[in-house]
């Protein structure tokens, strides 16, 4: 059986930091060990001269302007919210997970029965599109518009009736907008005869 | 301002503190009654607690970091983040522990951002001291003859300056195991370690700083 204590404790011995029972079990064991007790002086010889040399506390320049400055801070700063404090068990805790389950519960169910209730689900699951009859505007007065489907082209047709006819002189480039195409140049906009630059 | 003490008291008084019912722990700086006025928005209890602990949260910060008017701004800004934070504070460690955690963070963030401003420049140039000022550190207590005082002068800014040539990790478990006293445990809890790594780390700043100041510490 292994009795001797482990080097956490001898740290904490050369350290004085043992107290009590531990330091009188480990005093016992340690006594005819003289290495460690030559460490342990060692130890303290060190710390006497860093405490002797290396002050552990050392009062700030204008202690007074050090609090006053602190104190300032503290009052500029927006107040500290309080420690909340710790609730007790409430009935309400409990029942409010519960209450929430069920309504969830509930929504899907109800959800569900209505969802049963439409007919046209296609397989995909997405709602069939409803046919909607078509409104058709024409601005202007005396034509009309009449529209069909065309099956075999797949496509709706709408025909307008009183129309003017369209002149076939009529040129349809005119009614499109065609970017004009220049040719970027540094001398652009300058008169071949330097004309431009006389007064 | 309240000034009606001006250094911590650091005799174990067996004093039991505690902020809140349930809570009961050992409080040797008698901290509790003051921090609980605190909680409550008392600010004189608070700026008592300022008078009590900034003489350490300064000399610890000024040791990391080497640069007074910085050390000045940065403990200041401990004790506006300690009572931003005071109603957290659970009184599972003692007060000062607390802050030297809160320190610990002022620092390592200050530090991170002068990194950056630097440009990148990845190195912990800006722990090191270039300079020191012994002048600055003399502080004569009663007792001591100029000699004894000149020579603790010298030694300080001996170790000060091997200080500045350890990591910032093993400077700080240094000064707060050798200089501020704090207990393993209570250093893991301000560096956010294990106890192991800080017993690590500790190990190896002692081995380089005894080398460092080897014919000063062989003398002695």
């Amino acid at each position: 059986m292994n009795t001797n204590p482990d080097e956490t404790k001898l740290a904490l011995w050369l350290e004085d930091e043992l107290k009590g029972e531990e330091l009188a079990a480990f005093e016992q064991w340690v006594a005819g060990q003289p290495e460690h007790h030559a460490a342990r002086e060692e130890a303290r010889r060190w710390r006497s001269m860093m405490a002797a040399a290396v002050p552990a506390s050392e009062e700030p320049p204008y202690p007074e302007f050090f609090n006053h400055r602190v104190t300032r801070a503290i009052r500029e700063e927006p107040p500290v919210p309080a420690v909340p404090a710790k609730r007790g068990f409430h009935w309400q805790s409990f029942f409010m997970p519960l209450a929430a389950c069920a309504g969830m519960v509930l929504a899907f169910w109800l959800g569900g029965k209505n969802a049963s209730l439409t007919p046209e689900i296609d397989v995909a699951g997405a709602p069939r599109a409803i046919p909607v009859e078509p409104i058709l505007y024409t601005p202007e007065k005396g034509v009309d518009a009449e529209w069909f489907t065309s099956s075999k082209a797949s496509a709706t047709v709408i025909v307008l009736n009183g129309v003017a006819a369209i002149p076939d002189a009529t040129d349809f480039s005119e009614t499109a907008f065609l970017r004009e195409l220049r040719e970027m140049d540094a001398t652009a906009g300058m008169n071949p005869g330097n004309q431009a630059m006389e007064p | 301002m309240n000034n009606s003490s001006n250094e911590p008291s650091n005799v174990p008084r067996g004093s039991a503190g505690s902020l809140a019912a349930g809570v009961s722990i050992e409080d040797p700086d008698d901290d509790f009654g003051l921090v609980a006025r605190a909680r409550q928005g008392d600010l004189g209890s608070y700026d008592a607690l300022v008078t009590r602990h900034r003489g350490r949260i300064y000399a610890m910060i000024r040791n990391m970091i080497h640069q007074e008017a910085d050390a000045w701004d940065l403990s200041q800004e401990v004790f506006i983040k300690a009572w931003q934070a005071l109603p957290r504070f659970e009184a599972k460690a003692r007060f000062s522990t607390w802050l030297y955690r809160i320190a610990h963070n002022v620092v390592y963030d200050w530090t991170r951002k002068r990194r950056i401003e630097s440009a990148g420049e990845l190195n912990d140039g800006i722990f090191e001291r270039e300079r020191i000022d012994a002048a600055s550190f003399t502080t004569p207590s009663g007792g001591d003859s100029p000699d004894d005082t000149m020579a603790r002068g010298e030694l300080r800014a001996r170790i000060e300056a091997a200080l500045a040539k350890i990591s910032p990790e093993h400077r700080e478990a240094v000064l707060l195991k050798d200089v501020q006293g704090l207990s393993y445990k209570e250093i893991a809890e301000v560096m956010a370690c294990s106890i192991g790594t800080v017993m690590s780390r500790l190990y190896y700043a002692r081995q380089k700083l005894q080398t460092l100041l080897k014919d000063e510490y062989e003398s002695r």
